[in-house]
């Protein structure tokens, strides 16, 4: 599929996502390698959206599978319809009388029942979740398996034995093994600790919030019709209120919403007044809107800036003081 | 390079990176398909097969130049370069005549280098270092020390004088003069690379040597041994017997779990659940309660309790699968949140640093007065899902009891509990005031050993 990692890089680019050496790179390897990839960092960095390209690029169908507290085999793997079961039992009445039909003995019954037992536990009667899905594909996937940290630690156990072999027993039917190996991307917002045992199974990335540049890059490429001066102090502005102690610092898809809110008001200038009415898009709590709107108004008393940006230093420093 | 890798494994491991065989065999692939001729790709492909905790990411960054960057010492050259043949002839002449009567054999070898260009890899060099000298018996924290050692036992300043000798010996032959200052700068520039290849592989050397030695020392058990005894135990023997124990409560915890049939009646699980019972409510289905306890705890940082502190603090950070909220508090003569510190670092280091986090001395401790500052500040970390674990003896130099507050943070808490690792014929003498805390606690529990510890914290899962 790719020959190297600027193949890797292209393609993605061609999906307008913007993938750092680090990403490309980790992308690349588990093409070559079949691994899963294990990425980290905190929300809204764009974990899911590189599953979301990587498909797209490779034209691979994208299989997801959101992960949450007890979440168990029968949502991720299968489980079979036994309303449906039932249901051909009823309708099917006539047909087994047919069968039972001239049977002298009871064990004589049992045994043809046996006989048929196939029909009722087959792949017709099974519903298959997106584990098992991604591993009955015909044609090849990539399976996205999101904030696995927010399933428990028997669930990841399990995960491990699909994730190192790619087959699975289902008792009734024997074992199914993929027909492609899956690409699998993992995403962990890092509210617990996973299992050695499964970040010794992937390759690890990290994605941290982008650099001020590689955020611009974003913001043109997601928010075209956005004047690049404007483009320039929005990303500024986001940079800076990550320095500050908030409780929820505001990540990439809040600051191109951001961009997006300020093309749909048809601003040309960002003003104190303009971010006073539009932080809230960034920041989601009502104490950090607070702590921005103070930083922003003390910093108009002692020096008072172009368009009025909040000045990282002494918000923290006052802050770490405490 | 493969060599030159497993030694970059190998230090990262002396460091505290956890990587398996495993994962240093998936580096060695990586980095045959990402290939070594982009550094950048070269270092992705290492960080992404090797570091899985973001916490290990700067000491990645931190080693990775040491090894495959730019101050990797510069390659030996050969001298002579502004030389005639006839010149070049001699200079080979002489220096047969002084290295054949040169001793000791260590600086023979290291003049030889230097006046020919001809060095050693990284691994013949570690190794000439570990027979000539005794620097790598020391410890890391040492490398300085250690790599002016090697240096002295090598004897490495009497290289300039002998290559004074040398050029004295070219000069009396005849090597015009240009060509004698060339040969001195060019023979001066490989001293210099051979003093950095011997700096970089002390350290090397001295990393290794304590990665083994910690691999060779057996894990005691220390469970019941008292906790004042264990204060001075490694870091790493503390993690072992520390994830051990945590291993073992996880398993007893999830068992736990699942067989607990806790909580209201699930109709809609229990119908689907014995469908394939016609209908028939054999197998009955609970909704699951919140198993997962929400934890603060607030622990005495005193110079008595910093052990059983620094242990507890371990164990919870060792569950954390099991617990969906954890938020420390450390108190002394103030009290301090030090939640941060246990996100950017690792639970070990975390703890040699909270002390600094609140103030205090011997003998003022103030429990009464920090807990008026939580009920003040903290009461968001408590909730009604909240267990709240005090970890303290219960004294108090400083301030009067403070049950109102202590009666606050109950009221708020789905349970408070305290450790003591004091016995409880002490509790109520002198300064101490947990006969008045005590009663309002839902459990208490004396810890003075790991295995106390363990069913205690056991305890909060039940």
């Amino acid at each position: 599929m790719f020959n190297t990692i600027g193949d890797v890089k292209t393609a993605l680019s061609a999906q307008r996502y913007i993938p750092s050496d680090e990403i490309a790179t980790t992308v690349f390897l588990a093409e070559k390698l079949g691994k899963p990839i294990l990425a980290e960092g905190p929300a809204g960095v764009g974990k899911t959206e590189l599953a979301k390209v990587w498909a797209a690029a490779t034209g691979r169908e994208l299989i997801r599978l959101q992960c949450y507290e007890g979440l168990d085999e029968t949502k991720a793997l299968y489980e079979w319809e036994y309303a449906k079961q039932l249901l051909y039992t009823q309708l099917l009445r006539d047909k087994l009388n047919d069968l039972l039909a001239g049977v002298t003995s009871l064990a004589e019954a049992a045994d043809r029942l046996a006989a048929e037992e196939d029909v009722f536990f087959s792949s017709r009667f099974m519903l298959p979740r997106p584990l098992l899905k991604a591993i009955t594909s015909e044609r090849p996937v990539t399976l996205l398996i999101d904030e696995i940290d927010r399933a428990d630690a028997e669930f990841e156990a399990f995960l491990l034995e699909v994730l190192s072999d790619f087959q699975v027993s289902v008792p009734e039917l024997g074992t199914i093994r993929a027909r492609h190996q899956p690409m699998v991307l993992l995403t962990s917002n890092n509210t617990r600790e996973l299992s050695e045992a499964l970040k010794r199974r992937c390759l690890y990335l990290h994605i941290d919030y982008p650099t001020a540049e590689q955020e611009l890059q974003i913001v043109n490429l997601k928010v075209p019709g956005l004047p690049p001066k404007l483009a320039q102090q929005a990303v500024e502005l986001v940079q800076r209120l990550r320095g500050m102690d908030l409780k929820k610092h505001p990540s990439v898809s809040e600051t191109i919403d951001w961009a997006r809110a300020l093309l749909e008001l048809n601003i040309r200038h960002l003003d104190r007044a303009t971010i006073e009415n539009t932080l809230n898009v960034l920041l989601k709590f009502e104490g950090d809107l607070q702590r921005a709107r103070r930083a922003m108004v003390r910093d108009e008393g002692t020096r008072r800036d172009e368009f009025g940006r909040l000045r990282r230093d002494d918000e923290s420093g006052r802050f770490r003081g405490n | 390079m493969d060599q030159r890798i497993v030694d970059f494994i190998h230090a990262l491991r002396a460091k505290g990176v956890r990587i398996s065989v495993a994962e240093s065999i998936d580096a060695m692939r990586c980095v045959e398909i990402a290939g070594v001729a982009d550094k950048q790709f070269f270092r992705s492909a290492l960080r992404a097969s090797l570091v899985k905790e973001p916490r290990d990411l700067p000491t990645f960054d931190e080693l990775f130049p040491r090894f495959f960057g730019l101050d990797t010492p510069p390659p030996l050259q050969q001298p002579g370069g502004g030389m005639s043949p006839e010149e070049r002839e001699k200079l080979a002449q002489m220096l047969q005549q002084m290295l054949a009567s040169l001793s000791p054999e260590q600086l023979r070898r290291l003049f030889e280098m230097m006046m020919t260009g001809q060095g050693m890899s990284g691994s013949q060099m570690r190794q000439f270092i570990d027979e000539h000298t005794t620097a790598t018996q020391m410890t890391t924290g040492f490398q300085p020390w250690a790599t002016r050692r090697a240096m002295r036992e090598l004897q490495f300043d009497r290289l300039e004088q002998l290559l004074q000798e040398l050029l004295q010996k070219l000069r009396e032959a005849g090597v015009s003069e240009a060509a004698l200052r060339q040969l001195e700068q060019e023979a001066r520039e490989n001293r210099e690379a051979l003093a950095q290849q011997i700096g970089r592989e002390v350290g090397n050397g001295l990393q290794q040597r304590e990665a083994e030695e910690r691999r060779r020392r057996p894990v005691e058990d220390l469970q019941d041994r008292p906790f004042e005894e264990l204060k001075y135990q490694d870091d790493d023997d503390m993690r072992a017997v520390i994830n051990r124990l945590a291993a073992q409560l996880r398993t007893r915890v999830a068992l736990r779990q699942k067989r607990a049939n806790k909580g209201a009646l699930d109709a809609k699980s229990t119908i689907r659940a014995n469908l394939r019972y016609s209908g028939v409510p054999l197998d009955i289905r609970h909704r699951r309660k919140h198993l997962k306890p929400r934890i603060t705890v607030i622990c005495d940082v005193s110079g008595s309790m910093r052990a059983v502190t620094g242990f507890m603090l371990m164990l919870v950070y060792a569950l954390q699968d099991q617990i969906s909220r954890t938020r420390p508090f450390v108190y002394y003569r103030t009290i301090a949140d030090v939640q941060a510190d246990f996100q950017q670092l690792r639970p070990e280091e975390a703890i040699r640093v909270v002390p600094e986090r609140v103030q205090g001395g011997p003998w003022q401790t103030s429990l009464g007065s920090c807990l008026e500052t939580f009920t003040r500040d903290h009461l968001d970390a408590v909730d009604r899902r909240t267990t709240v674990i005090f970890l303290g003896d219960g004294d108090d130099h400083m301030s009067p009891p403070n049950p109102r507050a202590f009666e606050t943070i109950k009221r708020r808490a789905h349970r408070v509990v305290w450790f003591n690792p004091e016995p409880p014929y002490r509790w109520g003498r002198e300064d101490n005031h947990m006969h008045i805390y005590a009663p309002m606690c839902d459990a208490v529990h004396h810890v003075s050993n790991l295995r106390q510890l363990v069913a205690a914290v056991d305890g909060l899962f039940s």
